[in-house]
């Protein structure tokens, strides 16, 4: 008698026990790399929960490796990376040199899942249009920033102003932070103008850093994709499609265990959601590349 | 003189209360009363009127940056007056034709919608700030496309949203009881 319950005690102890641990998925260990946009310590505290997500959500074990921006490429190559997320540039030299294919896009600020670059000056400095920028000192944002170096490069060019010639001096400012650095470079009257992302000037305003009526944008952009996760050419492509629909099926509520503390994974990633677009959308973003003369088009 | 039961009682009060109340909307109809209300509808016209000059005023600089095209520097006041007015049905309705102007379809949709829901009158013809006209071509310009999207499958959570809200659009367009 007591024999029967304490198997029968045992058997829903190990029921409750199963019921209650997630099963690890096993198998091979895919490596995602992920741009820094400030520091490694940064890129791994935001994408952790993300990554983690992907992982219950997709069945299969992955590994988060934070890479600068410059050694994105060679080091996708070397360590054999499975997917990547980046900025809309180097997707285009992951697609165009290595045939990553596109998986969704990011969506965060005004412009969702596009982004756009403007041309700042401080206001009252009497600068007011791309051509007032002749012999002026400005700064630019990270060299493969597409809306903090590019796009305004592009426009410069469009517009008649050689930026290798035509300006008295450009810089790129030091270490992290830095498309904040170059509206704080503009504020304070070290730069004539500044090559500013739109969505660091939402951010910066909508936190009460800046005020609108500090600056006049002398020149937008149109708007482009904004950071990008894609595949590598020969990733499993049912693998590739199960991880971007996890990608596309993620809302604000969607939560993800992490050190034994429910975490909101968009909250924690910085981002607002992810966006099914096409390749043809980054058209726009090519045509920049090509007449900057910038990678993946760079002719010497 | 016998004093009246309670069952007698009961029904005189019942009586009393009757006529005093029919007195009261006697006095509630009299030409007193009826200035009295014309001065509430007075004082409501007068404070949605106020409304409509105060968000203009507020919001003017967003729309003269925006008469000028100077669209990131429109939707960067906006986003400074968002600060102060949060959430303000005028300002989503700004936010809706800047970010549609810039080419932003999905994120002017959501800010239509948002601003619709807070303001009801921007789909009424001839109300003060009615922009009936441009959500009706904003629908009709996106709800076909993104339907056939959505049918092909290849898309995700954000489209889905983006097609509630243009059915939103497209049911308060429509107008009456659902």
């Amino acid at each position: 008698m007591s024999l029967r319950f304490v198997s029968l005690f045992l058997i829903l102890v190990s029921l409750l026990a199963f019921g209650c641990s997630t099963p690890e998925p096993d198998g091979p260990v895919y490596k995602i790399g992920y741009m820094n946009c400030n520091s490694e310590s940064e890129t791994l505290q935001r994408f952790t929960p993300l990554t983690r997500y992907l992982e219950k959500e997709v069945g299969a074990r992955f590994e988060l490796i934070p890479v600068d921006t410059q050694d994105f490429e060679e080091r996708f190559v070397r360590e054999k990376f499975a997917f990547a997320h980046t900025n809309s540039l180097i997707y285009l030299v992951l697609h165009e040199d290595h045939k990553a294919r596109l998986l969704a896009t990011e969506k965060r600020g005004q412009f969702g899942a596009r982004t756009a670059g403007a041309v700042i000056a401080r206001k009252g400095s009497g600068i007011r249009n791309l051509a007032d920028l002749k012999g002026k000192r400005m700064l630019f944002g990270p060299q493969l920033a597409p809306s903090g170096f590019l796009a305004q490069y592009d426009l410069l060019l469009q517009n008649g102003i050689d930026p290798e010639t035509d300006l008295a001096l450009y810089g790129i400012p030091h270490g992290s932070y830095k498309h904040e650095k170059v509206i704080y470079g503009v504020y304070f009257g070290a730069w004539d103008v500044a090559a500013a992302p739109a969505l660091d000037l939402e951010l910066m305003i909508r936190d009460g850093r800046i005020s609108a009526d500090d600056f006049n944008v002398i020149a937008q952009s149109e708007i482009f994709p904004y950071c990008t996760f894609s595949a590598a050419a020969d990733v499993d492509p049912g693998l590739a499609e199960r991880f971007r629909r996890a990608l596309l099926e993620l809302t604000p509520e969607t939560t993800v265990e992490i050190d034994g503390e429910q975490v909101r994974v968009l909250r924690s990633t910085w981002v607002d959601g992810y966006e099914a677009l096409t390749d043809s959308d980054y058209d726009i973003l090519r045509a920049m590349a090509r007449r900057a003369n910038m990678p993946p088009y760079q002719k010497f | 003189m016998n004093l009246p039961d309670r069952f007698t009682l009961f029904h005189l009060s019942v009586a009393v209360g009757a006529v005093v109340g029919c007195l009261l909307l006697v006095l509630g109809a009299s030409p007193a009363s009826q200035a009295r209300t014309g001065q509430g509808q007075l004082e409501r016209d007068l404070a949605r009127r106020a409304r409509v000059e105060f968000l203009l005023d507020a919001y003017a600089p967003v729309q003269q940056l925006a008469d000028q095209g100077r669209v990131q520097q429109a939707l960067m006041k906006l986003e400074e007056i968002g600060r102060r007015y949060p959430g303000e049905a005028y300002g989503l309705l700004l936010k809706g034709r800047l970010l549609a102007e810039a080419g932003a379809a999905d994120q002017a949709i959501a800010a239509y919608a948002a601003a619709v829901r807070g303001n009801p009158d921007f789909v009424e013809d001839g109300a003060p700030l009615a922009a009936r006209d441009e959500i009706e071509q904003l629908v009709n310009r996106h709800l076909e496309p993104l339907r056939r999207r959505l049918a092909d499958g290849a898309t995700g959570i954000s489209a889905r949203r983006t097609m509630e809200q243009l059915r939103y659009l497209q049911s308060r367009l429509a107008g009456g009881c659902e």
